[in-house]
Order: structure tokens, then C-alpha cells, then sequence
């Protein structure tokens, strides 16, 4: 398309006017109705970070309780019942309300930036998924705090959590807070596929896409058939429970397996959404502080292609205790240790990266260097678990807690602080306190690693996991309470962070449009950016826009600037290809969100929600997309369009 | 890095030259779609897998003393569904020349068509000769049945919305890219469709 556009006399840089026309054009209305309204990516993903973490914060502080009642052999503090809606809450929080959603909205906040956008590409889309996981989530805990909390494990196995031995509400609470969350999850990944597609600014064709973009791509693409299995299954649950379905129900021709299966196979490629993004945190940081561009580009973003694939065939391996084929065993034992391939690839050039490059220790760089040394010891004991007769031996035991949560903090946790380090000086214009981070890095890594190590030795010495006390004698005690300690060391490192975050974000250095003098786009705009991010949109030159960027960069013009517009570039080569209206705020996503809400919680006690859950919805997602009175007549526009 | 410096030689990109209104790939539209249809055609696979799933539990199929489903209603249904993909297709070319005139007509031909089907696709329940509750064979076949329906319903409305546009005076040129967009959502259901029903009509027969 550049090639049809014959080259003008040089442009002056986006002039004052032309900025407070745009100010003016993107703003949204103040107060409550403009919090309320706003389809701002960055102020709906800032939302969606904030709301994450403070669940993150509930599950650890529901975290503690087990670790306090598990401090000593036979304690009171809570009891059986208590206990199991606790681990059941916490799981089902940190994986559907606080990994995969962060994860997702720190995409949300910054591929358009990355990229060079001034939206996501669907911005009321993109409001209706962060109301719909809000209300989700708020569903689990006040269920929790009304004694309704899901007890039957983050998993829910049938035909524990079936109507027949789960008889009440508390499951029905878990499978529809997996839908709320999935249809967030769903909705952001397409976002997040259309906007790193087709709204990428001109010149960043594929081949100079961010890795970190990349990572969100490829975890989007993974989102579509993990998530969409798991909301699926949880209403076959859901419908077993109510209406009398019989899919997991061995009486009459159904399966428990059926539901193992079906869980894992987005249960495991649910580990990879979250430690995805993760590698691409790490792979946008490292070139600030190693100043240099990530050794083995393509390597990185193959291997992050590959891991997808591969993590949708390796599900079974939480299934060996299940009596599976000797067969299948030994097929997904060796699919599961294949899955390390890539991994490791990553980690190599990463390493090199790292090894050749004049380091800066940063907050942000130690949590880098904290993920590798935590999350390499929970891949290896992932290693070990792939194999069939180590599994059988500590199947269910503290062994697999402490794994998970070896990958699930050294593969997640970690890198996401580093990235929130790194980028918060772009969401607020002010430094977070080095000393404070490398406080809550320090209090961290010991907290994590006091807390999670001992449970391998407890789990080698046979204390199974879910299981809200232990008699004395068993020689338990010792290492529960080493882990106990950790969780509140973790609990003040937390703490550090909070404290951190809301002291910098008044108080803190101002940190300038680019306080890392980093490589890419987002980098090119103010901190905090404007509504619509780039005055103009930035031209690329290669991968690292902003260190490759030379004085006679072609720059684009003619977006209008008295309505909402954006650039849409071609697919492949991010060529220039059309101009689209982007909508204006509007209150109907969240109205659209509380109809979903009550059709959801009324499905929990009757099938005809179904159909007046739709006659509420029908009404806001009509006047969502009811168009406003245009200027001409019907008939009359013929847009100014050549050929298809 | 050196500061910006504006030099006399920079090309300027014109955006303002380029279309407000594509057609097909082009446009962002067309991608929602798509992902929206890859989200949903997951939930029917999904369906179809369970589906499949439990026919290998069971020694017959369907399991005694339940009934092999009827044929005549489902198939008149699928008919009217992949007939509906015309009035669609001629919408679709309508779109493409900007006939408003032309739109409107087969737009509220297929959606006409579209309703039809509905009604129809009560009767389709009837000829499970199941009921969801009887075993784990009824279940599967109501859950592909209902998980469609749904998307149906949906499509119904929806259509029936972008009609109503067509005929108010706030049509934009969008709208017309928008019956492409929907011209395409209707083939894929149509053919998710065909699909199921070979599995769900057809499959107890040579399952
Ligand atoms: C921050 C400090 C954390 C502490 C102290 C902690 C502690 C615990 C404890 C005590 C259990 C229950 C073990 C049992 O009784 O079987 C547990 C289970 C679990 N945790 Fe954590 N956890 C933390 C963070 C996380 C995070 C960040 C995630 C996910 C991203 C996570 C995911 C899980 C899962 C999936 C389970 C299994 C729940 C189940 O058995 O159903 N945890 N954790
Ligand atoms: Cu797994």
C-alpha cells in the first residue's frame, strides 16, 4: 500500500492543535460515569490488574489460614469442612481469578502499545469481558464468606462434586464462576489475536512483531480451544446437577473419566497460558537491562509456537493414577518430558542473552534472575512426575503441591513482578522504589523457597495433600512448620509490594517518557500514555523500533483527529490498509454484564433462566450496537472504496 | 539514540487517502467473527467429542430400549438451513454493490428463513425420541442440540437487529461489510449443522 501513496513534502510533527483535538476526541467523561463508560484499553486493563491482585491477595490470605491450622499436628483452627472450601477456593482463585486473568489483561495493556495501536480492536468487547470476571469473581468469594464455597478441589471431580455426593449449591458456584471467567478469558484473547493481527503500525511485519507480542498471540490462540472446553464442561456439570444429565454418571452410561479428560485437556495448556506470557515478559525486559536485542529471536518465538502445540497432548499425564492404558502411559510420559524441549531452548537464549550483555541490577532484572532458579527446580520435579511409577508414588501427595506451585510462582509470579517494575513507570509516569523492590524481592524468594521446599519432603515422606490436619508423630511436624514460616514471610514480601505500589504511585521519582531507554514502542509515547496513545501512528524500522529508528523515518498522517479513528494495516507486512471508527464509550457493556450476571446465578437453581436470562441480555448487547443517526441519508454514502 | 531530527527527505504517509469501509479479511469485523466462530465451533466439536466419547462406553447405541431418532423433520430442517445460505449469499453480493434495496429484501428473506428453522428445530427435539434425562445417550444428543439451538437463536436475533438497521436511516456504510460478515457466520452454522447431523441422526444407525 506505501507503494501506491506517492511520497509528500515532509509533515511537521503532530502540532498543538492537532494533539487537543485528539485530547478532545478521546477523552471520557469524568467521574463515575466516565469510570463506568470508558472503553480505554489501558484503563479497562489496569482494572483488570488491580482487581487481579486483590484476589491474588484474598487467596493468600485464604493461603495462610491453611498454612496457620497446618502449624502444629491436630490443631482446631478450622475444621474438615472449613478446610476443603478453603484449598478449593484458594486453587480455583489464583488459577481462574488471578493467574490467567493477569496474564491476559497485561496483554491487554500492552500489546496495542507495543504495537502502535491506539485500541484494542474491540473496545466494548473488551469493557463487557472485564465486568462479566468481576462479577465472576465477586460470586466466589461472597460464596465463600456465606459458607457456599466450592469444597470439591480446583478440579472438581466427578463424581465427588455430582449431585449425588455433592448435594447443595457450592459446586454449582464453582462451575458458574468458571464461566464468568471463561467468557472474559475467550473475549480477551480475541482482542488480543485481532489487535496483534491487523492493527500493528506500518512496518511491523511479522518478522519485526515483539516477542513479547508473540507470547500474547500464541497464548490467545491457546486461550480459544482450552477455555472454551473448560466453560463447556463445567455446564455439562452444571447440567448434571440440575436437570438431570447423565455425562459423568456411570449408572446410566455415563463417565467420571470423561470429565478427567475433558478437564486436563485445558487444565494442562491452562499452565502454558500462564507461563507464556510469562516467557514474554522476560523476553520484552531483557533487552533494557542487558542492552542488547534477545539472542535467537526466531528460536524464541518457534519455541513458544511449539509449546502450544505440544501442551495440548501431554494432558494425560495427570491421569496415570486413573489405571489409563499401559500404552497411553508411556505415550504422554514421553510427550510430557518433550514439552521440556522448547522450554529449554528459550532458557538458553535467554542465558546467552544475559551472558553477553553489560547487566543492570534492577528489581525487575533480579525477579528475572529469581524465575530461573525457581522456576528450573519445578520443572525438573515436573520431570520426574512425567514418569508413571514416581507418579504413582506421590500422586496426591505434598510432592505435587509443592511442584505446582514451584512452576506456577517461579513460571508466573515472578516474571510478573518483573514486568510490573518494569512497566509501571509507563502506566504512571513514576518509578517504583528500588529499595522497596529489592526488599520484596529479597522477603520473596526466601518466603517462596521456605514455604514450598519442605512440602517435597513432606510429600516424599507421605503426607497427602488436602488434608486439613495430621496426627502427631508422624514426623511432619517439623516441615510444616518451616513452611508455615515461609507463607508469612511471602505474606509481609506482599506486603512490601502493596506498600510500594501505592507509595510510588504518588510519591515516587517521575520516570520520564523512557526511564530504561528500552527498544520498543511503547516506549515511544508519554508516560502515562495519552487515550490514544500515539498522536500519530510511529512507522517501524526494524525489531527494535526505538534503537533502530533513523532521523528520516517516514511518518504517518491523515488519521482524523475530530473522531474516533484508527489505522488498520494488513495482516502479514502491516501495510496501511484501511481507516475504522472506533466506538465511543458507552455504559451498555456493563448493564450487558449484570444481565449475563443474574442469567448465570439464576441458572444455579433453574433451567428457564435460559430463557429470560436472554430476554434481559437482548435489550443492552440491541442498544450496544444500534447505530447512531449519521449525517447523509441512507443510499446516498458510497465510501470512497476501491476493489475488494 | 540520537534526538528525532526532522529531515527535509522523510516520506509522509497519507492515511487519509485510504477506505473507511472493506469488505472480507480486510476489515476488523470479518476477524471477530472468525474467532468467535472458531470459539463456538470448539463448543460443537466439543459436544461431538463427548458425544463420542460415550458411544464407546456403551454395548448399543442407542442403548436399548431407547428409539433410533426419526429422519424426516431433522432432514427438512437441514435442508431449510443450507437452503437459507442463498437468500444470505444474494445479501452478501447486494452488500458488496451497496444495493440498499437488494439488502434489505434478503435480508429479511433468510431471516424469515432463519425463524423457520427454529420452529423447526423444535420438532427436531421431539424426534430424539429421548429425553435428556434417560441415559447418558440422551444427554449427549440433547447437549449437540441445545449447544446449537443456541447459536441459532442468537443468530436469529442478531440478524433480525442488522435488518432493522437496514431499515431505519442510521445505515452506515459498515453495515453493508456487516452482511458479508453475517452472510459468513451463517455458512458456518449451517454447516456445523450438516455435521451434527450426520452424527446425532445418522450416527445411531451406523455407529
Ligand atoms: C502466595 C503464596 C501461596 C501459598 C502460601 C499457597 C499455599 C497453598 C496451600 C496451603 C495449598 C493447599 C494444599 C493442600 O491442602 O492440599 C495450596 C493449594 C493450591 N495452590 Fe497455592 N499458595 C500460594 C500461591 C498460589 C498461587 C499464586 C497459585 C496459582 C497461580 C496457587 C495455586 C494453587 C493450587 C492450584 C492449589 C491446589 C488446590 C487444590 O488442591 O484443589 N497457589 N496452596
Ligand atoms: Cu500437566
Amino acid at each position: 500500500m506505501p507503494a501506491s501513496i506517492p511520497p509528500l513534502p515532509a509533515a511537521e510533527p503532530a502540532d498543538v492543535r492537532e494533539v487537543r483535538e485528539l485530547a478532545r476526541t478521546w477523552a471520557d467523561a469524568s467521574g463515575l460515569r466516565g469510570w463506568l463508560t470508558t472503553v480505554d484499553h489501558k484503563r479497562i486493563a489496569k482494572r483488570y490488574v488491580m482487581t487481579a491482585f486483590a484476589f491474588f491477595a484474598l487467596g493468600g490470605i485464604d493461603a495462610l489460614i491453611m498454612r496457620t491450622q497446618l502449624l502444629r499436628p491436630e490443631n482446631q483452627l478450622v475444621g474438615p469442612d472449613r478446610y476443603n472450601q478453603l484449598f478449593t477456593v484458594h486453587g480455583t482463585n489464583m488459577m481462574f481469578l488471578f493467574a490467567v486473568p493477569v496474564m491476559l489483561a497485561m496483554g491487554l495493556y500492552m500489546v496495542p502499545l507495543l504495537v502502535g495501536a491506539r485500541n484494542v480492536a474491540f473496545p466494548r468487547l473488551n469493557a463487557l469481558g472485564y465486568w462479566v470476571y468481576l462479577f465472576g469473581g465477586i460470586l466466589l468469594w461472597v460464596a465463600l464468606l456465606s459458607d457456599t464455597g466450592p469444597d470439591t478441589g480446583w478440579f472438581s471431580y466427578v463424581p465427588l462434586s455430582g449431585p449425588e455426593f455433592s448435594p447443595g449449591k457450592r459446586v454449582d458456584v464453582w462451575a458458574q464462576m468458571i464461566t464468568f471467567t471463561e467468557i472474559s478469558g475467550l473475549i480477551s484473547a480475541v482482542e488480543i489475536i485481532v489487535t496483534a493481527l491487523k492493527c500493528r503500525a506500518p512496518g511491523m511485519t511479522l518478522g519485526r512483531m515483539p516477542i513479547f507480542v508473540w507470547a500474547m498471540l500464541v497464548t490467545a490462540f491457546m486461550v480459544i480451544p482450552s477455555l472454551s472446553m473448560i466453560a463447556t464442561a463445567s455446564q455439562m456439570l452444571a447440567m448434571d446437577r440440575l436437570v438431570g444429565t447423565h455425562f459423568f454418571n456411570v449408572a446410566e452410561g455415563g463417565d467420571p473419566l470423561l470429565w478427567q479428560h475433558f478437564f486436563w485437556w485445558f487444565g494442562h495448556p491452562e499452565v502454558y497460558i500462564i507461563f507464556i506470557p510469562a516467557t514474554g515478559f522476560i523476553s520484552a525486559l531483557l533487552p533494557a537491562f542487558t542492552r542488547r536485542p534477545v539472542f535467537g529471536h526466531n528460536a524464541v518465538v518457534l519455541s513458544s509456537i511449539a509449546t502450544a502445540f505440544l501442551g495440548f497432548g501431554v494432558w494425560v499425564h495427570h491421569m496415570f493414577a486413573t489405571g489409563i492404558l499401559q500404552l497411553a502411559s508411556s505415550f504422554f510420559t514421553a510427550t510430557s518430558i518433550m514439552i521440556t524441549i522448547p522450554t529449554a531452548v528459550q532458557i538458553f537464549c535467554w542465558i546467552v542473552t544475559i551472558w553477553t550483555g553489560r547487566l543492570q541490577f534492577t528489581t525487575s532484572f533480579l525477579f528475572i534472575l529469581g524465575f530461573f532458579v525457581t522456576f528450573i527446580i519445578g520443572g525438573l520435579t515436573g520431570v520426574m512426575l512425567a514418569s508413571v511409577p514416581f507418579d504413582q508414588q506421590v500422586h496426591d501427595s505434598y510432592f505435587v503441591v509443592a511442584h505446582l506451585h514451584y512452576v506456577l510462582l517461579g513460571g508466573g509470579a515472578f516474571p510478573l513482578f518483573a514486568a510490573i517494575y518494569y512497566w509501571f513507570p509507563k502506566w504512571t509516569g513514576r518509578m517504583l522504589s528500588e529499595r522497596m523492590g529489592k526488599l520484596h524481592f529479597a522477603l520473596w524468594l526466601v518466603g517462596v523457597n521456605l514455604t514450598f521446599f519442605p512440602m517435597h519432603l513432606l510429600g516424599l515422606d507421605g503426607m497427602p495433600r488436602r488434608v486439613y490436619t495430621y496426627p502427631d508423630g508422624m514426623g511432619w511436624t517439623g516441615n510444616n512448620q518451616l513452611a508455615t514460616a515461609g507463607a508469612y514471610v511471602i505474606a509481609l514480601s506482599v506486603l512490601a509490594f502493596v506498600g510500594n505500589v501505592l507509595w510510588s504511585a504518588r510519591r515516587g521519582v517521575r520516570a520520564g517518557d523512557d526511564p530504561w531507554v528500552s527498544d520498543s514502542l511503547e516506549w515511544g509515547t508519554s508516560s502515562p500514555p495519552p487515550p490514544y496513545n500515539f498522536a500519530r501512528p510511529p512507522v517501524v524500522q526494524g525489531r527494535a523500533p526505538l534503537w533502530d529508528r533513523t532521523p528520516d523515518a517516514p511518518v504517518v498522517v491523515g488519521l482524523a483527529t475530530d473522531r474516533r479513528e484508527i489505522l488498520v494495516t494488513t495482516a502479514m507486512d502491516a501495510e496501511p490498509d484501511h481507516r475504522h471508527p472506533d466506538p465511543e464509550p458507552t455504559i451498555w457493556p456493563f448493564v450487558a454484564a449484570i444481565a449475563v450476571s443474574v442469567f448465570f446465578i439464576a441458572l444455579m437453581f433453574t433451567p428457564w433462566a435460559v430463557v429470560f436470562g436472554s430476554a434481559l441480555l437482548f435489550p443492552p448487547l440491541v442498544a450496544w450496537g444500534w447505530p447512531r443517526r449519521p449525517n447523509q441519508a441512507p443510499g446516498v454514502t458510497t465510501p470512497a472504496e476501491g476493489g475488494a | 539514540m540520537p534526538p528525532d531530527r526532522r529531515s527535509p527527505d522523510r516520506l509522509t504517509i497519507d492515511v487519509s487517502v485510504l477506505p473507511d469501509t472493506v469488505f472480507g479479511h480486510r476489515g476488523l469485523v470479518w476477524w471477530g467473527t472468525v474467532g468467535f466462530m472458531a470459539i463456538e465451533g470448539t463448543t460443537l466439536a466439543i459436544a461431538a467429542a463427548a458425544y463420542l466419547y460415550l458411544r464407546t462406553n456403551a454395548a448399543e447405541w442407542p442403548p436399548r430400549p431407547t428409539a433410533n431418532p426419526d429422519l424426516l423433520i431433522p432432514t427438512i430442517t437441514l435442508a431449510v438451513l443450507l437452503l437459507k445460505l442463498i437468500p444470505y449469499g444474494l445479501a452478501e453480493r447486494a452488500a458488496k454493490r451497496f444495493d440498499l434495496a437488494g439488502v434489505r429484501r434478503w435480508l429479511v428473506i433468510g431471516s424469515a428463513v432463519g425463524l423457520l428453522a427454529l420452529v423447526l428445530r423444535w420438532f427436531d427435539l421431539q424426534a430424539l425420541n429421548v429425553r435428556w434425562d434417560t441415559n447418558a445417550y440422551g444427554s449427549g444428543v440433547w447437549l449437540a442440540l441445545v449447544a446449537h439451538t443456541s447459536l441459532m437463536a442468537t443468530d436469529v436475533l442478531e440478524s433480525a437487529v442488522l435488518t432493522a438497521i437496514f431499515f431505519t436511516d442510521r445505515v452506515q456504510p459498515r453495515h453493508f461489510s456487516d452482511v458479508e460478515d453475517t452472510a459468513i457466520y451463517e455458512r458456518f452454522l449451517s454447516v456445523a449443522w450438516l455435521l451434527l447431523y450426520l452424527l446425532v441422526f445418522l450416527g445411531p444407525r451406523v455407529l
